[in-house]
């Protein structure tokens, strides 16, 4: 409200320690006053909304966000952080907030036997529930609910450094309150389904939470050990197994309790299983735990395969919201397999058996049952399997989960390894699909893809590790041994020295099934080429062994010559082309990897050539099927262009050379054809973006030279043109395409320009090499008129073309001197319409090309040469001269209009060297503000503070580092003095 | 290779024909298709099963591209569908004449009297202003399955 941030935050603090404390005990003196007529009476009296918002305010008290507390343990955190988990390891979970009041509140929360007077409350509504006025959702019950809940969050310096003893007596006085709530879990869940509400249940699920958020899972688990023979985690285990029963049982789409409780409890075990500081180790759970989790484990992979199997019923109707649930799903799948790698020697076997009981009864069943349901239990199967075993990448090689390496201690041979049978057994399933018989039965696309995505991520991790060969050098101790062998059993044999091999051509072979036999399945093909192939190339000992497969050379011969190959969609089909180039990587030598890329392309590039060359083309051209080669075979050229790397450079450079004439040719024939246009300017963006940084002086030039016939040629058929429908759908659609391609033909410049920074040419320096910038302000020449300020409010387009527009004006003012007058009024003109754009980005550019070019200009006119010569000056359209005009309008902006105080800075280091240039218009223009000035202290006022611009602080007249600084210290305070009034009159 | 040769030899002289057949899957957004005998653009490409592990197949939102009105169509992504052959000319427009009829110069200097102009108000005075004040202009006539409509204008210059 007008006044700082830091009143604001003075208010909060002297809040959070002078008061809060106070209203606190006002609050809980209050309600226990009343405490002792509530539990004596039966009925309900008036005191009962006394005490319900005396609980409401000191819960709300209790969600205040202590400030005061964290600061001051940064520096003692480490005293009990056995117990206390760190905020980021917790914050994750963002419904669970953390209550650290700090030591302060130490007497009133804890030692005062607080906490027990308000269980001895509810224990006692608990009592009333069957009396009249009574029920267990009835306001007071709700909120001690809500305040017990509140108190398990509790953690932080309100505990004294005992080693976590305090607060260990704390959560259990809390945990022996709450468990009568959930305890036994198998009558309580029986009572709600029998109609009793649930809201106690739920909020017993949630105490749990609170309490595994501020522990270790260690001493989750002892906390019920000294009330119960069993540990938390057995309590934990058993109440969520009743809950996914429910669930079980019955089975809608609706959110019942079961729901709700479920994603709780499932909360509580990635609480308690995610490893704690990110190096991947989960704390082993003790026996009893394991076990917990292993009953779960089993009892959750039971519930959602009999979800699967009943989802078949109900037909695909909701298949928008099956997309949209994925990710929710794919959270909820990660959960479940840090269960499983809590216990993973149990739960793997067990994964085992559920797969070959499922092979089985396909394999017993073909052609009499019909086999959907199992088709989507072994679907869920492979995705629970999936996250159990490996991990997902993110961009790395992800490695074995620790569980897996460490856990599996006394196994020795390989082929009983536990994860080697479960990854064996689904592989030579995945082989059966081969079989077109067998295919055309059970492996419908949607199990398929599962595969695949399985195949993907197995491979990832699995297959050919490169770990195999380090492991050989890792020392174990004694103790150690027995699990490092086990380990290097696992590690090494889908490695490439065993298995590897034989595994990764069955993979491949998949995958090109998958592509020839699947027609018309873009996700599954989708899948193969985006997950499963791009993961084959992208290690380097992949590759060696795949170019050496036989397998993998009839993939490319399809590829070049399999017509349904030719049907795959565009995404795809760059995909694939893009994997072959990139395997080329695993040859031995350069030569043979360029050689081995001419063989991929050069169908694409004779077709190219021989279509162009056509006499009737121009009619030929028009034809559907015509168009869709053209369109597969660019779309596969662009895969090429953008996989090019130094080894194949040569050969993808020479691709692009040799459909050049016929590029030229295509884009004038599918004129109207924007798709295909399209098309093609993303190919040469793509080939020129990976090609222009290697090439030699000759090269360049002819590539420039075709890049700027391009550019003239889309320019001639573009400029002008009115295109008409009668649908605004389809012209709407005609803009955002003649958005695309502008925006391809900026990037296209871009990229020319990144030649002067980035050049791996063997030339020297500057041989004869073509002037980059006349180019570059020739293109844009070319493409500006295109751009209408309809299109600029494109936001994509606009930051690209003004992030290269103040690119040349920052690098090459002098070249942007030499233009001629129209070109030249041209970028003023949008350089002007950029100042005003409501993108900060876009006007902070704008400033530095002017900054840019004022300071060319000002250093060049110290040197005593001409600048920008006649430009500043003015003439023609601009009689004042750009400088003064943008001095002009810069000024207006900074004293008048609305902007964000960030361009401040952006905005001195423009103007400045703007004011150096036209002094006299500066004086000029202040003159006339003075005088506008009616009232004779303002003005005074204004007049100190222009004059202080422009002398305070020893600014010189020179453009140096310090200068610019003075400078923007002056700005900043002109603005502070005079903008108020300015602004306001 | 020379199968594909092949391939595109056999079609080139099937030129006559107004539509082509081609797998449904390949049928691209912006791309043309018949739907209900009518030549579409589509506008919209999207894809689902027939149930749970039944095959995919796609759904075609359509406009038509001669009178704008939008259409709809589901087939199996592996089937043939048929797809439109569209062409577009350009033609210089010599003149306009009394009852709304077009007299465009063809490439081997005939005339094509045949069209009438366009109803859409916008384009319709673009031409006629246009051609009113003597500049020389260039129109494109897109035409499929037996229908032809003015779809484009140019203008290349004014008349010295």
């Amino acid at each position: 409200m007008g006044l700082p941030r830091e009143f604001h935050e003075q208010c909060r603090t002297s809040l959070e320690l002078n008061y809060l404390k106070t209203f606190y005990f006002w609050a809980r003196d209050a309600a226990l006053s009343v405490t002792n007529k509530i539990i004596e009476s039966d009925a309900v009296i008036p005191e009962v909304k006394v005490c319900t918002a005396a609980l409401r305010l000191m819960l709300q008290i209790l969600n205040w966000e202590f400030r005061h507390d964290t600061n001051s343990t940064k520096a003692s955190i480490n005293v009990f952080s056995a117990v206390v988990r760190h905020d980021n390891a917790s914050s994750k979970r963002s419904e669970c907030v953390l209550v650290q009041p700090g030591p302060a509140w130490c007497d009133v929360l804890i030692s005062s036997g607080h906490v027990g007077w308000l269980l001895g409350l509810y224990a006692a509504l608990r009592q009333k529930f069957s009396c009249k006025g009574y029920w267990l959702d009835c306001p007071i019950a709700v909120s001690a609910r809500k305040l017990i809940v509140q108190f398990c969050s509790l953690t932080g310096s309100i505990f004294a450094s005992d080693n976590g003893k305090m607060q260990e007596n704390h959560m259990l006085q809390l945990l022996s309150g709450i468990l009568q709530w959930i305890d036994p879990p198998d009558v309580v869940s029986k009572a709600i389904e029998e109609g009793k509400c649930e809201s106690e249940m739920l909020d017993g699920c949630r105490a749990l939470l609170s309490i595994a958020t501020v522990t270790t899972h260690f001493v989750f688990d002892q906390l019920l050990k000294a009330i119960r023979p069993f540990g938390t985690l057995t309590l934990l285990s058993t109440l969520m197994c009743e809950v996914v029963k429910v669930l079980m049982t019955n089975n809608t789409d609706e959110e019942t309790w079961s729901w709700e409780a479920r994603d709780i409890l499932l909360d509580t075990w990635t609480i308690l299983l995610v490893p704690m500081d990110g190096s991947g180790g989960n704390a082993l759970l003790p026996p009893e735990g394991k076990h917990a989790a292993a009953n779960i484990f089993a009892m959750i992979v039971e519930s959602e395969l009999k979800v699967a199997s009943a989802s078949v019923a109900n037909d695909d109707g909701d298949s928008d919201y099956l997309q949209a649930s994925i990710s929710a799903m794919d959270e909820r799948l990660s959960s479940y397999a840090l269960i499983a790698r809590a216990a993973i020697d149990i739960t793997i076997p067990l994964l085992t058996r559920h797969f070959s009981e499922r092979f089985v009864r396909l394999d017993q069943g073909r052609g009499i049952i019909d086999p959907t349901e199992t088709l989507e239990e072994l679907y869920s199967l492979l995705l629970i399997t999936g996250h159990v075993l490996a991990d997902e990448g993110d961009g790395e090689t992800p490695l074995v989960p620790t569980a897996i390496q460490t856990d599996f201690v006394d196994i020795v041979e390989a082929e009983k390894h536990p994860v080697v049978v479960l990854s064996a057994s689904i592989i030579r399933f995945a082989e059966q699909s081969m079989d077109p018989e067998v295919r055309a039965t059970v492996f419908s696309p949607r199990l398929m893809e599962a595969v695949i995505w399985f195949l993907a991520r197995w491979s990832h991790t699995y297959l050919m590790p490169l770990e195999e060969s380090k492991c050989h050098l890792s020392h174990g101790y004694d103790h150690q041994h027995q699990s490092i062998h086990s380990r290097k059993a696992l590690l090494s044999f889908f490695g490439e020295h065993n298995q590897g091999q034989i595994v990764l051509n069955i993979i491949v072979r998949i995958s090109t099934m998958t592509l020839m036999s699947y027609p018309g399945e873009k996700d599954l093909q989708g899948l193969t080429c985006h997950h499963l192939l791009h993961t084959l190339v992208r290690r380097k000992n992949i590759c060696h062994k795949l170019v050496s497969l036989d397998s993998w050379r009839d993939l490319a011969n399809a590829f070049i010559n399999e017509k349904v190959l030719f049907l795959l969609s565009s995404a795809n089909q760059r995909s694939l082309a893009q994997t072959l180039v990139l395997s080329a990587s695993g040859l031995r030598n350069s030569e043979a990897s360029n050689q081995y890329v001419r063989g991929l392309m050069v169908h694409m590039t004779t077709y190219l050539v021989e279509l162009s060359n056509k006499k009737n083309l121009k009619s030929v051209a028009q034809q559907p099927d015509i168009i869709m080669s053209v369109s597969c075979f660019l779309e596969r050229l662009r895969g090429a262009a953008s996989a090019a790397e130094p080894r194949t450079q040569r050969a993808v450079y020479e691709m692009g050379i040799s459909v050049m004439n016929p590029v030229l040719l295509l884009l004038e024939v599918y004129k109207h054809e924007s798709a295909v246009i399209y098309l093609l300017l993303k190919f040469i963006v793509d080939w020129v973006d990976g090609q222009i940084s290697y090439l030699e002086a000759q090269e360049t030039a002819s590539v420039i030279d075709f890049c700027m016939r391009l550019l003239q040629l889309y320019s001639s058929h573009n400029i002008g043109k009115i295109s008409i429908s009668l649908s605004s759908t389809l012209l709407s659609e005609a803009k955002t395409e003649k958005y695309k391609d502008l925006r391809a033909l900026l990037q296209l410049l871009s990229s020319l320009c990144s030649k002067d920074l980035v050049d791996f040419s063997s030339d020297s320096i500057e041989v004869e090499g073509t002037n980059i910038s006349q180019v570059v302000y020739f293109g844009l020449h070319i493409v500006t008129p295109l751009i209408s300020l309809e299109l600029l409010k494109y936001p994509k387009l606009c930051h690209d073309y003004f992030s290269l527009l103040s690119h040349i004006l920052e690098v090459y003012p002098e070249t942007f001197a030499q233009l001629n007058s129209d070109a030249f009024a041209h970028i003023v003109g949008t350089l002007d319409f950029g100042l005003h754009h409501q993108d900060l980005e876009v006007v902070n550019m704008c400033l530095g090309a002017l900054k840019a070019l004022a300071s060319y200009h000002y250093r060049k006119m110290c040197a005593g040469k001409t600048g920008l010569g006649s430009h500043a000056a003015g003439h023609g359209n601009f009689p004042e001269g750009i400088f003064s005009r943008f001095l002009r309008s810069l000024l207006q902006l900074l004293l008048f209009e609305d902007y964000s105080p960030d361009l401040v800075s952006a905005a001195a280091d423009a103007l400045l060297p703007l004011i150096l240039c036209e002094q006299g218009v500066y004086q000029r223009l202040g003159n006339e503000l003075i005088e506008r000035q009616a009232n004779p202290m303002l003005k005074s006022r204004l007049a100190n503070a222009l004059h202080s611009l422009t002398s305070s602080n020893h600014l010189s007249s020179t453009l140096d580092r310090v200068n610019y600084q003075r400078f923007r210290k002056n700005l900043n305070s002109l603005l502070i003095e005079v903008r108020g009034f300015l602004r306001t009159m | 290779m020379s199968d594909e040769e092949h391939h595109f030899e056999s079609k080139a002289d099937a030129g006559a024909s107004k539509t082509y057949p081609q797998q449904a899957g390949t049928i691209r957004k912006n791309g043309y298709i018949v739907i209900k005998a009518r030549p579409c653009k589509v506008v919209e490409v999207s894809t689902s099963k027939t149930g749970k592990h039944g095959h995919a197949k796609c759904h075609f939102v359509g406009i038509d591209i001669f009178n704008g009105k939008k259409l709809e169509d589901i087939v199996p992504s592996s089937h043939n569908c048929d797809v439109p052959h569209v062409n577009r000319a350009d033609y210089q427009l010599i003149d306009i004449s009394e009852d709304g009829f077009v007299s465009l110069l063809t490439e081997n200097g005939n005339t094509k009297d045949d069209l009438k102009l366009p109803t859409d108000e916008n384009l319709l005075s673009q031409i006629k202003d246009g051609f009113a004040e003597g500049k020389e202009l260039v129109v494109t006539v897109m035409s499929a399955m037996g229908e032809e409509q003015i779809c484009a204008l140019k203008d290349i210059g004014s008349k010295n």
